[in-house]
């Protein structure tokens, strides 16, 4: 039907139906779709290297070369190290001396990443998708301008462009800002650092501060807030925090870094309390910020937002409608998997006739932290901003079964805030092992609109951790309209 | 001591629930014999209206209005209890715990803790905490390192001396553990205000507990005396252990041969293999775990053999004989295998049924020795009634938790509830383990006829980096007319975990469309799930389209039914001119 349609229609006129720029989670998937749906579709992206720039990048983008995928690996990696400590009350009797051979691991994980960016770019060859390397910028409307690798310049029209560049991560302007690095070289050290210093408090901060305190460097993780994890549920921000000291990592809340210095020890870290540290390794994880700026978006005239980020409407069409966006370059929830889902929608709606916006509700997401985060909904913070009627909320807090034996003092919570008109379970958070994993499903029951009494006529699996989402009979605290917590 | 059982409970209970009790017709309590739907309501009291709000109203939300029927009734009658349970496992606790809540002064029995049952020995917990669940999850923890020990090489960990391990450790702190939740229970009996009796109970009639002699009346009594580790009776059986037994050992088995395909099998396979015992499995049929989906069953046994365990599939125990050496022989239809030092059998579980009574009073039971009980687990006797594996039903913790839960309601708070026994997920704590909910792609077929299947068969990211062979199964049974998720299935790390939530999605009925539309968590296993984008097979009921007309299937039906009809035809007079021939010859 739609190779029908574009046959009929103007497409001859342009080189291609549409042009993608970059090759990341959104483009790829974009691209993929819409040559499902019978159009021509050309991508460009920058040569592989594990580290961005301006003019490197790879198929895959940043989460398979850059960002989740590296950065789960290594958490496998470092968890061990916890692990080995709870098998001991087990009965498991471990050499004093364990090993981690850190250049194994990194050699392990780029093995898999170049294998994943191989599969990406099989995935784009097989669905017809011809894959141009080099830097795609905005030359008009119709027209996107490739400079190769080799510095010759191609131009190609196109029906559609999409822009689909994501995001790299920012560096703050201080003193010796140089000194430091971001989450794309953390990923990808030559040497595994003994002193680690962290600036930020987002989940790209504490994943790196768990992923190097279980490899045994020391930690110290500096933030502005009094809690890590800013627009997290308060709660549950509590329980990081102190889920992470209580593996060794040193906080400094309502603090950041002033100067940077380069010393015979290492780095010299002053920090706006006047403390002085010092440190191996300096990671600034303080924000990432949409890749917009080497796209010549003034060629036809596209508009970005105060951040740089691309504006775009419900169906993520900027405002000159053959160019579209999708992904971290629009900045609007930074997810892969809503990169995916807006990726998707684009393509059904440009070339599958069927005009689909993509869904930010109940999107869940995690924090890979040690042990990880993982929520879907509404905060209880938020719930109360936006409620309309009680809000009812259930809290459970245990040790999980694994530390009964093992001795570690860690809790897991779990909490679920409940609509009290509706009894619909508006928000659903978990703090402890295996997170990420049992929220899933949670997602999909709270997507369908679930409610608390459909939860509780399920019946647990025992015994599991999970088990706790569907046995919590009695409420926590209930919460009036208009009151604050 | 009998007489005045009363007391406990009603200094627990606060000033105003005596007012009460003193206050409400007796009419009540007599309503409580009659069948639960019958029983009027009385949450609409005006007694209970003018009621002034207190505290204790709030603090125990489960005690609301109409509960307060039971605690009425107990003023007007001579009965000891309101309610008598035996057996104080996961059922018996939950049961008993809501009905004290609901205001009925509760008592059970338990037998004297022991780790390993017997007609004298059980404990607080019952099978759940003391021989089943909790000390058999602690084992696959223990158990579950190696392979991690294994899996830390390929992220670049390594050890001077490979890891050992002591059996004793682990199981002197797996019995730590197992001590404080019996205590545990026992406060929650406590605080709950159940009067908990040691020693085991006997019904002597529908009103009246036995305890080791020791006569007690009651209103209702609950059956909850769960169920135990049977073994076939073979030539040397008393050389082989049982479950109980062998969450026990007092030292690591050499080389284990465990006999049985179910999920207790396959559990322990994984345990002593993981705790790096050499071992074997013998099962009766070509794969583990009968009842599961078959692809399911198929996948879990490869996982388990490429982890070490040696299966023998198709042999049926016939003897054991043990050595001079002390060392085991199992001896099958396909003949004998040594060197043992441990046979466990895993051989099914049967219910406690056996010199409690329950002829003599009259409870009925079926051919497996289960109680018969109907929709509110009420048995042939009105005022015996029964939850848990004594009915054989699911076998479940929260199964029991559940039966227990809307056994209390019904007869205790006015609200007759009966227990759900519907898309119950369940898992194997294998190793790899499974998790599940709904039906299994044979049953789906049966049921709908019309079915879509989605798999995923792949490498998790731990293991393209551990480079082990481990790998995810996943199954998504969809309804192929209405959309509906009949069951999904799943054998990989954290399934357990990983069904739980699916689970409410599934009992919630939602579709497969509903799936795809929830984002997924990435990069973790459970994200497949809901990126399962095109059937793997289709199933149809007849090769025709899915949009066959009424008029068509009408016609179809009728074919068909002609056409067995013919055949009936056939067969019958072929049998016909069979007889004829035989009566000539």
């Amino acid at each position: 039907m739609a190779r029908k349609m574009l046959r009929d229609g103007e497409t001859e006129a342009y080189d291609y139906d549409l042009f993608v720029i970059g090759a990341g989670s959104g483009g790829v998937r974009a691209s993929r779709t819409s040559a499902g749906f019978g159009a021509k579709v050309a991508i460009c992206e920058l040569p592989f290297h594990p580290i961005s720039s301006e003019t490197i990048g790879g198929v895959g983008g940043t989460c398979v070369i850059r960002g989740c995928v590296p950065k789960k690996i290594l958490v496998y990696g470092s968890a061990f190290r916890g692990e080995f400590e709870d098998a001991r009350n087990f009965g498991w009797e471990l050499s004093e001396d364990i090993n981690f051979n850190w250049k194994k691991l990194l050699n392990n994980k780029t093995q898999e990443i170049q294998r994943l960016n191989g599969i990406y770019k099989r995935l784009l060859t097989n669905a017809g998708v011809t894959m141009i390397e080099g830097e795609g910028k905005l030359a008009g409307p119709h027209e996107v301008e490739v400079t190769q690798p080799d510095g010759s310049v191609q131009k190609y029209t196109a029906k559609h462009i999409l822009i689909a560049t994501g995001s790299r991560a920012q560096r703050v302007k201080i003193p010796g800002e140089e000194l430091a690095i971001t989450s794309d070289e953390a990923l990808s050290l030559e040497e595994l650092p003994k002193r680690a210093v962290i600036l930020g408090g987002g989940y790209i901060a504490v994943e790196f501060a768990s992923i190097w305190r279980g490899m045994g460097a020391t930690v110290d993780l500096f933030y502005r807030k009094e809690l890590p994890l800013r627009g997290f549920d308060d709660e549950m921000r509590a329980v990081v925090a102190k889920n992470l000291e209580g593996r060794g990592i040193e906080l400094h809340p309502q603090s950041t870094l002033t100067e940077l210095s380069k010393t015979d020890e290492g780095i010299k870290v002053v920090t706006d309390h006047g403390d002085v540290l010092v440190a191996d390794v300096v990671l600034f994880a303080t924000g990432r910020a949409p890749n917009t700026k080497r796209l010549n978006l003034a060629a036809a005239g596209v508009e970005t937002d105060k951040t740089g980020a691309i504006k775009v409407d419900e169906y993520s069409c900027t405002n000159i409608p053959s160019i579209w966006a999708v992904g971290d370059v629009t900045n609007r929830m930074n997810l892969t998997p809503v990169a995916l889902m807006e990726g998707t929608c684009f393509s059904k709606t440009v070339f599958g006739g069927e005009p689909t916006k993509p869904d930010y509700k109940d999107i869940p997401c995690a924090v890979f932290s040690i042990p990880p985060l993982s929520v879907v909904g509404l905060s209880e913070q938020q719930a109360l901003e936006q409620a309309t009627s009680d809000i009812l909320v259930f809290t459970s807090s245990f040790t999980p079964m694994k530390n009964t034996i093992s001795g570690r003092q860690e809790k897991t919570v779990m909490k679920l805030v409940v609509d009290s008109a509706t009894d619909r379970v508006i928000g659903a958070s978990m703090c402890g092992p295996d997170a990420p994993e049992i929220m899933q499903g949670i997602g999909v029951a709270m997507k369908c609109g679930a409610t608390k009494k459909q939860f509780d006529s399920t019946v647990g699996i025992h015994p599991s951790a999970a088990e706790e989402f569907v046995t919590m009979r009695s409420v926590t605290r209930r919460l009036t309209v208009g009151s604050k917590i | 001591m009998a007489t005045s059982l009363g007391a406990p409970r009603l200094s627990l209970s606060p000033k105003t629930l005596q007012a009460l009790r003193r206050t409400l017709p007796l009419s009540f309590s007599k309503s409580l014999h009659s069948k639960p739907l019958l029983r009027p309501s009385i949450s609409h009291s005006p007694i209970l209206l003018r009621l002034p709000r207190r505290r204790r109203l709030s603090s125990r939300p489960s005690a609301s209005a109409g509960n307060n029927s039971a605690a009425a009734s107990s003023g007007g009658d001579n009965y000891d209890f309101d309610l008598f349970t035996i057996g104080a496992g996961s059922g018996g606790v939950r049961a008993s715990r809501f009905a004290a809540n609901f205001g009925a002064s509760v008592a059970v029995c338990e037998l004297p803790f022991a780790t390993i049952s017997s007609d004298s020995t059980g404990g607080v917990g019952g099978t759940c905490v003391l021989r089943g669940c909790v000390p058999k999850k602690l084992m696959v923890y223990a158990s579950k390192f190696s392979h991690e020990f294994e899996e830390s090489h390929g992220f670049g960990w390594s050890y001077e001396t490979d890891p050992k391990h002591d059996w004793g450790t682990l199981i002197a702190n797996k019995n730590a553990e197992l001590q404080r939740l019996t205590g545990i229970y026992k406060n929650i009996l406590k605080n709950a205000g159940v009067t908990l009796i040691e020693g085991r109970g006997k019904i002597i009639d529908p009103h009246t507990v036995s305890v080791d002699g020791k006569l007690y009346s009651a209103r209702h009594i609950l059956i909850a005396v769960g169920g135990r580790p049977n073994m076939p009776n073979i030539p040397g059986i008393e050389h082989a252990i049982d479950s109980d037994a062998a969450l026990d050992l007092s030292v690591r088995p050499d080389k284990i041969a465990i006999v049985g395909g179910g999920y207790i099998a396959v559990e322990f396979a994984g345990i002593f293999n993981g705790l790096m015992s050499e071992v074997h499995v013998f099962i009766r049929q070509k794969k583990v775990l009968r009842g599961f989906d078959e692809e399911i069953r198929d996948f879990v046994g490869e996982q388990m053999s490429l982890r070490g365990i040696e299966f023998h599939t198709e042999e049926s125990p016939q003897a054991i004989t043990k050595s001079e050496d002390g060392s085991l022989s199992l001896k099958t239809n396909k003949g004998t295998v040594s060197g043992f030092s441990h046979i466990m059998f895993a051989t099914g579980r049967r219910p406690n049924t056996k010199n409690l009574g329950l002829e003599d009073v009259g409870v009925k039971l079926t051919n497996n020795g289960a109680i018969m009980v109907d929709e509110y687990s009420r048995t042939s006797v009105e005022s015996i009634w029964a939850v848990g594996d004594v009915t054989d039903r699911i076998n479940l913790t929260p199964v029991a938790l559940m039966e227990g839960g809307a056994f209390a309601k019904t007869v205790f708070a006015n609200e007759p509830t009966k227990p759900d026994h519907r898309e119950v997920p369940s898992a194997v704590f294998s190793q790899p383990p499974i998790g599940q909910v709904g039906l299994t792609e044979e049953q789906a077929i049966e049921e709908y006829g019309d079915v879509d299947v989605y798999t995923a068969n792949f490498r998790p990211l731990k293991a393209t980096v551990s480079g082990l062979p481990d790998r995810i199964y996943m199954k998504l049974l969809v309804c192929a007319n209405s959309g509906k998720v009949l069951g999904v299935h799943m054998c990989g790390d954290d399934s357990p975990e990983i069904i739980q939530g699916v689970a409410i999605a599934v009992k919630a009925g939602l579709t497969k469309a509903q799936f795809d539309s929830t984002v997924g968590i990435h990069p973790t296993a459970a994200e497949e799930l809901v990126t399962m984008r095109t059937p793997t097979r289709k199933i149809r009921r007849n090769s025709s389209s899915d949009e066959v007309s009424l008029f068509k299937r009408t016609y179809l039906l009728f074919l068909i039914l002609t056409c067995w009809a013919n055949v009936l035809i056939y067969i019958l007079t072929q049998e016909k001119v069979k007889d004829a021939v035989k009566s000539t010859t």
